[in-house]
C-alpha cells in the first residue's frame, strides 16, 4: 500500500485526496487538511493516521454523526485492507489503494466524429429543421380551412418550438445539477429526436388500431411512450451522453419522466376505466383510415346481424 | 215536436268557473309521502273515475313508489282538506297514466269524453306547486301524431304539480289527462281513451304483494316499443337523398327530420351536411327524469376537393363520436358493450360499431347504438347514426337490417 487515495463522492465528479503517510485531519473547520464544506460534518471530524506498517487507523472525532466505516460506527480502529466505506455525516468516502481500477474511458459524443449523430451541431441543425417540417406538416394535416403563413408560424411557435425549447430548458437545468455539465447539442438533438418519434408513434396508433379493429394498439402504444420510450430515451441520455452508471440512469429517468407521465397516465381514458368502471358513453373503435386496411373480413348485411344477435349484454359497474 | 226540441238541444256550454265549481270536489292533490319523515316527496294531481274509488293520475306522478315500495306510499288530499292512503291499482307506463285506489268512495266519478274539433276550449285543472287547485283556460291543438297519437297539444300553461288532473270540454266531460309542458303555453295532455282502455284493463285489487313494479314496468315498455318496432317494419319507407345515396326518410309519422348542417367558416375546403330525424315518443322511466322510446337516425355526409386524403380521413374521423344523447348513471345502466364489423351495404363497406347496455332495474330492457361509416373513398365521407332506448335489443335488430337494406349508393 504505497499510497492511498480518499474518493469523496460529490454531485457529478468525485473529489480525489491523496493520504499521505502520518496524520490526516478531516472536518469542516479551516484548519483541516480536507475540509468537507457538508452542515453535516463536524468542524474536527476523523483523524486518519497512516503508519509506517501500512495499517490505517481511524478516529472519531465528531459528538454528532460520528464516523461509520462500511456502515458501523467507530470510535478508534485500525484497518489493514482497502477500500473502506467512510461515512463522514452525510458525505460518502472511500479509501482506495492508488493501484485500483477505474473504468474504461467513454468516447466524448460528437466531438472527433462527424458521423455521430448527437453533439455535433450539424446533426442537431438538421434534427430541429427535421421537426419544424414534421409540426408544420402536423398543422398542415390537421387544418382542414384555408390558413394564412402567420397561423402556421404560430402553431409552430407553440407547438413545436415552445415544446422543443421548454424539454431541451427543464432537461438542461436537470443535467446541471446532477452532473454539473450542459450539453445543450447533445439534449437538443435527443429532444428532436424523441419529437420525431412521437409523431410517429401517433400515426402508427391510430392505423394499428384501424387495421384489428381493437384499441389496444392504440392502448399499448399510450402506455409504452411514456412508461417505456420516454424514461428510455431519458436513461440511454444519462448513460451515454452524461456517463451516469446504468443504475442511476434508470432511476433519474423515472424520476425526470414521472412529471410527464403521471398526469397523462392517469387522466387517460384507459386509466379513469381501472379507478371507475363506468362509463355512460359508447367506447367504440371510431378510427377511419384512408389506406383502409383492415384484416377483418367484411360481411353481407344478413350475416352481420346474425353475428350481431351474439352481441352480450354491458356488464354492470360495481 | 217540443219536447224533440227540448232533447235535441246540445248541453249549454260552460265557463271556467263552472267546470271549476262541478269538479273542485272531484280533482285532488296526489302525494307521495316518505314512510320515515311523513313528508311529500312529490306531488300531483288525480281525478275521480271508475266506480269512484279509484283516481287516475300519471305515472311519473307516483313513479317513486314503483321504484321503492318499501321507502314511499300514496295519499290524497282532497280541496277540502280531507286525507287517505292510495294503492297503485295499475299503470299504463307508455302513456304515463297510473290507476290509484282508495279504500272508502271519493265521489262522484267524473265523467269522460272524446276530444272536442281543434281550437275549441279547454280547461285543464290541478294543484300547481302545491298552492291549491286551481284551472287552466287554453284550447284544443289536436293529436301530436309524432308521439304515436298519445298526446294532445293544449295551448295553455301547465305547471309542477297540475300533472295527473283531468282536462275537461265546455261541457265538463274530461278529455285528457295533463302530463307535460313545454312552457310558453306549449303543454300535453293524454287522451282520455288511453285512461278508458286502462280501467277497463285493470282489476280492483291492484298489484299482488311482493310483486316486481320495475319488472312490469320494463314488460309494458318493452311490449309498446315492439308494436312500434312491428309498425316500422311493416311500413313502407319514403326515401331521402343526400348527395350519393339514397336513405331512409321519415319512415313513420312519430319521425320528424331536421337539417342538422352545421354552418361552416367561410374558409372550410371542406362541405358538410346533415339530416337528423327523431321521434317524440318519450316514454317516463323513473323518477330520475329517464325517458326511452327514443329512436334517432342521422345521416353525416362530407366531402371535399381541395382536402388531400391524409387531412380529409383526419377531418372524417374527428367527426365519427357520435353518442347516445341520454347519459344514466351506473345505478341505472350498465357499461356499454360494442364490436366492429365491416358491412357491405349497396356496393359499399362500412366501417359499423354496434353497441348496447342494459337498464339495471328493468329486465330485458337495453339501449341500443348503430354508427356506421363509409370506407374507401379519398374525398368523401358518410356516416350513419341509429339509437333507440329502451328496447329489447332483438327485437331492434330487424330494424338496423331493414335500414341498411334501404340505403343505396347512386354513383
Amino acid at each position: 500500500m504505497d499510497s492511498v487515495i480518499l474518493e469523496i463522492n460529490a454531485r457529478g465528479l468525485h473529489r480525489y485526496e491523496p493520504i499521505k503517510t502520518g496524520i490526516t485531519r478531516i472536518g469542516r473547520a479551516l484548519d483541516n487538511d480536507i475540509i468537507l464544506s457538508d452542515p453535516t460534518v463536524a468542524p474536527h471530524h476523523l483523524k486518519i493516521i497512516r503508519h509506517a506498517d501500512q495499517s490505517i487507523e481511524l478516529i472519531n472525532l465528531a459528538a454528532v454523526n460520528p464516523t461509520r466505516v462500511d456502515d458501523q460506527p467507530i470510535d478508534s480502529e485500525t484497518f489493514r485492507g482497502l477500500p473502506l466505506q467512510i461515512t463522514v455525516g452525510r458525505v460518502q468516502a472511500q479509501l482506495l489503494p492508488r493501484d485500483y481500477p477505474v473504468a474504461a474511458t467513454r468516447p466524448l459524443a460528437g466531438n472527433g466524429n462527424r458521423a455521430h449523430l448527437f453533439g455535433h451541431v450539424g446533426w442537431a441543425l438538421l434534427l430541429v429543421l427535421l421537426c419544424l417540417l414534421v409540426g408544420g406538416l402536423d398543422f398542415f394535416l390537421s387544418s382542414y380551412n384555408s390558413f394564412k403563413w402567420s397561423d402556421l408560424l404560430k402553431y409552430l411557435l407553440r407547438e413545436t418550438v415552445f415544446t422543443i425549447g421548454a424539454f431541451v430548458l427543464v432537461l438542461s437545468i436537470l443535467e446541471r445539477l446532477l452532473v454539473n455539465r450542459w450539453e445543450i447539442r447533445q439534449l437538443v438533438t435527443s429532444v428532436c429526436l424523441v419529437y420525431l418519434l412521437s409523431a410517429v408513434v401517433s400515426m402508427l396508433a391510430d392505423n394499428l388500431d384501424y387495421l384489428l379493429s381493437a384499441s389496444w394498439p392504440g392502448s399499448l402504444l399510450y402506455f409504452g411512450w411514456y412508461l417505456a420510450i420516454i424514461p428510455g430515451a431519458i436513461a440511454l441520455y444519462l448513460i451515454h451522453i452524461s456517463h451516469l452508471t446504468r443504475e442511476r440512469s434508470l432511476a433519474l429517468a423515472l424520476l425526470i419522466a414521472s412529471p410527464i407521465a403521471l398526469p397523462s397516465i392517469l387522466q387517460s381514458a384507459q386509466m379513469q376505466s381501472l379507478f371507475d368502471n363506468f362509463s355512460p358513453t359508447a367506447n367504440y373503435h371510431y378510427q377511419l383510415s384512408y389506406l383502409n386496411w383492415h384484416l377483418r373480413d367484411s360481411v353481407d348485411i344478413d350475416t352481420f346481424i346474425e353475428q350481431a344477435r351474439k352481441l352480450e349484454a354491458g356488464t354492470a359497474a360495481d | 215536436m217540443f219536447l224533440w226540441w227540448v232533447f235535441a238541444t246540445p248541453a249549454a256550454a260552460l265557463d271556467s268557473r263552472e267546470i271549476y265549481q262541478q269538479n273542485q270536489d272531484r280533482v285532488f292533490q296526489v302525494q307521495v309521502l316518505n314512510r320515515e319523515t311523513g313528508k311529500k316527496s312529490s306531488i300531483g294531481s288525480g281525478f275521480i273515475v271508475g266506480d269512484g274509488h279509484q283516481l287516475a293520475t300519471n305515472y311519473h306522478v307516483v313513479s317513486q313508489v314503483v321504484a321503492e315500495p318499501e321507502r314511499f306510499y300514496i295519499t290524497y288530499v282532497s280541496n277540502g282538506g280531507e286525507e287517505g292512503e292510495l294503492s297503485l291499482l295499475a299503470m299504463d307506463v307508455a302513456h304515463d297514466l297510473a290507476l290509484l285506489g282508495a279504500q272508502q268512495e271519493l265521489g262522484k266519478p267524473i265523467e269522460m269524453s272524446e276530444l272536442p274539433p281543434r281550437g275549441a276550449p279547454i280547461f285543464a285543472m290541478g294543484n300547481p306547486l302545491d298552492l291549491g287547485l286551481t284551472i287552466a283556460v287554453g284550447t284544443n291543438g289536436g293529436i301530436l301524431n309524432q308521439t304515436d297519437d298519445s298526446r294532445i297539444l293544449f295551448s295553455g300553461s301547465l305547471n309542477p304539480g297540475m300533472s295527473g288532473g283531468p282536462t275537461f270540454n265546455e261541457f265538463g266531460a274530461a278529455i285528457g289527462i295533463n302530463v307535460a309542458t313545454a312552457r310558453n303555453d306549449i303543454s300535453f295532455i293524454v287522451p282520455s281513451r288511453f285512461l278508458s282502455e286502462l280501467i277497463a284493463a285493470a282489476g280492483s285489487n291492484g298489484f299482488d304483494e311482493g310483486v316486481d313494479l320495475q319488472a312490469e314496468v320494463a314488460r309494458q315498455v318493452l311490449a309498446y316499443e315492439n308494436r312500434y318496432i312491428e309498425q316500422l317494419l311493416a311500413g313502407t319507407w319514403p326515401d331521402l337523398e343526400l348527395r350519393q345515396f339514397r336513405l331512409p326518410g321519415v319512415i313513420s309519422p312519430t319521425v320528424r327530420c331536421w337539417d342538422n348542417s352545421a354552418r361552416l367558416s367561410a374558409v372550410a375546403r371542406y362541405q358538410r351536411y346533415q339530416i337528423r330525424c327523431a321521434n317524440q315518443n318519450n316514454v317516463y322511466l323513473d323518477e330520475d327524469n329517464h325517458f326511452v322510446g327514443e329512436l334517432v337516425y342521422e345521416y353525416y355526409w362530407l366531402e371535399s376537393t381541395e382536402l388531400n386524403p391524409i387531412q380529409f380521413y383526419n377531418l372524417y374521423q374527428s367527426l365519427n363520436k357520435d353518442q347516445i344523447e341520454s347519459k344514466p348513471g351506473r345505478d341505472i345502466v350498465t357499461n356499454f358493450n360494442c364490436e366492429t364489423w365491416f358491412v357491405e351495404v349497396s356496393s359499399q363497406t362500412f366501417k359499423s360499431n354496434l353497441c348496447r347496455r342494459e337498464y339495471r332495474e328493468y329486465p330485458g330492457m337495453s339501449d341500443l347504438l348503430f354508427i356506421a361509416a363509409l370506407t374507401g373513398h379519398a374525398d368523401k365521407g358518410f356516416f350513419v347514426t341509429l339509437t333507440m332506448t329502451g328496447v329489447d335489443f332483438d327485437a331492434a335488430l330487424p330494424l338496423i337490417q331493414k335500414f341498411l337494406e334501404n340505403i343505396e349508393w347512386t354513383p
